[in-house]
């Protein structure tokens, strides 16, 4: 009792407080993680499944999807789907957020409007999408005729490259706000004095954009930049719902790629495996962000 | 002490008796899951269960629906942790795959002395076995056919197409403006596959072959149908339930679908005029197999879950629900009297005999994959028949020899 009284007056309580998080984490954040690389490892097809003893084959799942010939192309897509958007996201976000920053008559009351597309359940807008990009009754393609800019039909969801640019333009217009509202956040927290003073010494707008703002803002673009490829590197439903990973997987992702080889084609394992490789990714991005949160603490 | 030992005694009689009374009234809970999403499908199933209840006081039979996409994966995750039903209504093509993960019982055994069992059609009974053994029974079936637009076709006088030249002449000459002359679901899934297999088979394929003459047939048929502008290219997204819809809009001139949208057909568009054939003939005439059947669980239930399915398999009890299904009985004495005032229903029984199962085999799912991936690669140009037809069959041949 004496041993662990003293312990814990030693400054060592801190650990106490921590123990409820972590045993939360360890349960539902690390067995789920540890247990899906098991499967990965095993080969669970439907002959396996429910036999008690699965036979463990190492890496060949792995092998196997590199050989498969989709696990690459939707590696790529889901990387070419994650820069356009955050780019196109992160560019729009913020010069929305700079327009919004100015306060002129019903600035905020359509700063809150533009949060809709945040808000709106991820289903909703892919179907709404789908159906917008539809080629013989989308209104897309209706207004687009009507102005006189295209003869035919654009085939938006049917030919690979304008399906992946539906995607992103329809991923982008549901990132935008998140883009917009965190960094408006930040921007309220330069201090006007400072840019007063900047403008009495006759800074331009540019210079007070690229030697006040940038900097000021440094550590909240890189947190809009890492959770904006979080959330985009593992986007799911927006894809299963809009093109399923058609046409002819060109808009396959790891995500829907691992979905439909775990319970559309029964390869459990290999469906874990891509889950995996998902995850090793977003864990590598994980640590660059928290080095960059570690270092801004750090500095401040 | 006299006294109360007496209450004491009164009491374990009473309870004695409470739940004497409480085992004698105790039932057996069976419970179905489906995937039927139209209500009507959902009351006729419930009407089932309420006459199986009524008829016998030692089952309660009770269903649970479950959304088609999410079948599979709550099947699946329930062989996982063992919270399986014990009746499942699957999609036929399925029962092999989850006979082979070991989830279905055996019932081979038990039905050898059940005379009804040499009424069921061969088709669909055979997609309830694997390696021989039965592992259920069918519920009922449908096959596919061609519905067309009797006043498209007569605006451009053509006769319905016997033959697949005449469906790629007679949809082009329908073709005009905004109205395709021809479409059918190719959905990349088992939805589209299944819109293929009646080419494939039609040109006198198994399931199983795709790489040879009569399976680059197949693929070029349908990649002629879209290249000359006479089916959308849109159907690589569209349901089946999305091309019925084009099609009662005047979008369509001809489609192929099954029975179960003539009930709707006949609802929404009273006043549209059309009809049904059977499909156009390539080397031989063939339809695809669809409805579902009676799986059981493996578990201490079989013989409470096969009570049920042996009433509601029953002529008597069929007859009351099968046709307000739109589909075809599996039984030969229950379809024989099935739609015999309706024109359009007889198409669809007489196209039945050509009408063969999907597989079986228990990693369907991965060969219907190859064969929706091969036909969309024709459909979209993004590989020619020949390039497709080779690739599928290399993922095919894998799996079987395995």
């Amino acid at each position: 009792m004496n041993l662990i009284k003293r312990y814990f007056s030693n400054g060592n309580i801190g650990y106490l407080f921590v123990l409820p998080a972590a045993v939360y984490m360890l349960l539902l954040v690390g067995y789920p993680i540890v247990s899906n690389f098991i499967l990965s490892f095993q080969d669970v097809t439907v002959t396996t499944l429910n036999k008690l003893q699965k036979p463990f084959v190492g890496f060949r799942n792995y092998r196997l999807l590199l050989g498969d010939g989709v696990l690459q192309p939707s590696l790529a897509n889901t990387f070419v789907f994650t820069l356009c958007c955050i780019v196109l996201q992160f560019i729009i976000g913020f010069a929305l957020a700079l327009y919004f920053n100015r306060s002129f008559s019903f600035s905020k009351p359509i700063r809150g409007l533009l949060m809709i597309p945040w808000m709106i359940p991820m289903t909703v807008t892919a179907l709404m999408f789908k159906f917008m990009f539809s080629s013989n009754v989308g209104i897309v393609n209706q207004f687009l005729q009507a102005c006189g800019l295209i003869g035919q039909p654009i085939e938006w969801l049917l030919q690979p490259r304008l399906a992946m640019l539906s995607l992103v333009i329809a991923n982008t217009w549901i990132g935008i706000p998140f883009n917009m509202i965190l960094i408006s956040t930040g921007l309220t927290t330069i201090p006007a004095d400072l840019m007063e003073a900047a403008s009495i010494d006759g800074a331009s707008a540019r210079q007070s954009f690229f030697h006040i703002i940038l900097p000021m803002l440094k550590p909240v673009i890189e947190s809009v930049l890492i959770l904006g490829f979080i959330y985009t590197f593992k986007v799911f439903d927006l894809v299963f719902v809009m093109t399923n990973g058609g046409p002819v997987n060109t808009t396959q992702l790891l995500s829907t790629y691992s979905y439909k080889l775990s319970f559309t084609l029964f390869k459990y394992s290999q469906g874990a495996a891509t889950a995996n490789i998902l995850f090793l990714i977003l864990f590598a991005v994980s640590i660059v962000y928290l080095k960059f949160v570690y270092d801004d603490g750090k500095a401040a | 002490m006299r006294k109360p030992c007496a209450m004491a005694i009164g009491m374990l009689a009473a309870c004695a008796i409470l739940s004497g009374g409480a085992f004698a009234q105790a039932k057996q809970t069976v419970t179905i899951w489906n995937y039927w999403e139209t209500p009507k499908h959902q009351e006729t199933l419930a009407r089932i269960c309420e006459d199986f209840n009524d008829s016998q006081d030692k089952i309660e039979v009770v269903t649970k629906y479950i959304p088609f996409a999410d079948f599979k994966k709550q099947l699946s995750i329930g062989a996982a942790a063992s919270e399986l039903p014990d009746i499942v209504i699957i999609d036929n093509p399925d029962h092999a795959s989850y006979s082979g993960m070991g989830i279905f019982a055996d019932i081979t055994d038990k039905l050898a002395s059940w005379p009804d069992l040499k009424q069921y059609f061969e088709g669909p009974l055979n997609s309830c076995k694997l390696n021989g053994r039965l592992y259920g029974i069918p519920f009922g079936s449908n096959c596919l056919s061609l519905y067309y637009n009797e006043d498209m076709l007569k605006a451009a006088s053509c006769k319905p197409p016997k033959t697949w030249d005449e469906l790629k002449s007679v949809a082009l000459k329908t073709t005009k403006g905004n109205v395709h002359g021809f479409g059918i679901s190719s959905v990349q899934n088992e939805e589209g596959t299944f819109g293929f297999l009646c080419w494939l088979w039609g040109s006198g394929n198994t399931s199983f072959q795709i790489d040879n003459a009569n399976g680059i047939k197949a693929l070029s048929l349908v990649r002629d149908l879209v290249k000359s502008g006479a089916m959308p290219k849109e159907v690589i997204n569209w349901t089946q339930g999305d091309t019925m819809n084009q099609f009662i809009s005047g979008n369509l001139a001809m489609m192929v679908n099954g029975p179960w949208q003539v009930p709707t057909m006949r609802q929404q568009a009273p006043n549209l005029k059309w009809n049904v054939v059977q499909l156009p003939v390539g080397n031989k005439p063939a339809s695809d197999l669809g409805g579902e059947n009676f799986g059981v669980v493996k578990g201490d239930k079989v013989d409470e879950a096969l009570a049920f399915i042996k009433f509601a398999a029953s002529p008597a009890e069929m007859k009351t629900y099968i046709n307000d299904f739109g589909y075809i009985a599996s039984r030969k004495d229950v379809a024989a009297t099935q739609f015999t005032d309706d024109a359009v229903m007889k198409v669809f029984a007489a196209q039945m005999a050509f009408a063969q199962p999907r597989g079986p085999h228990p990693r369907w799912p991965e060969i219907s994959d190859a064969l929706s991936l091969a036909m969309n690669e024709s459909i979209t140009g993004i590989a020619t028949p020949e390039a497709a037809a080779a690739k599928a069959q290399k993922t095919i041949d894998a799996i079987l020899k395995q």
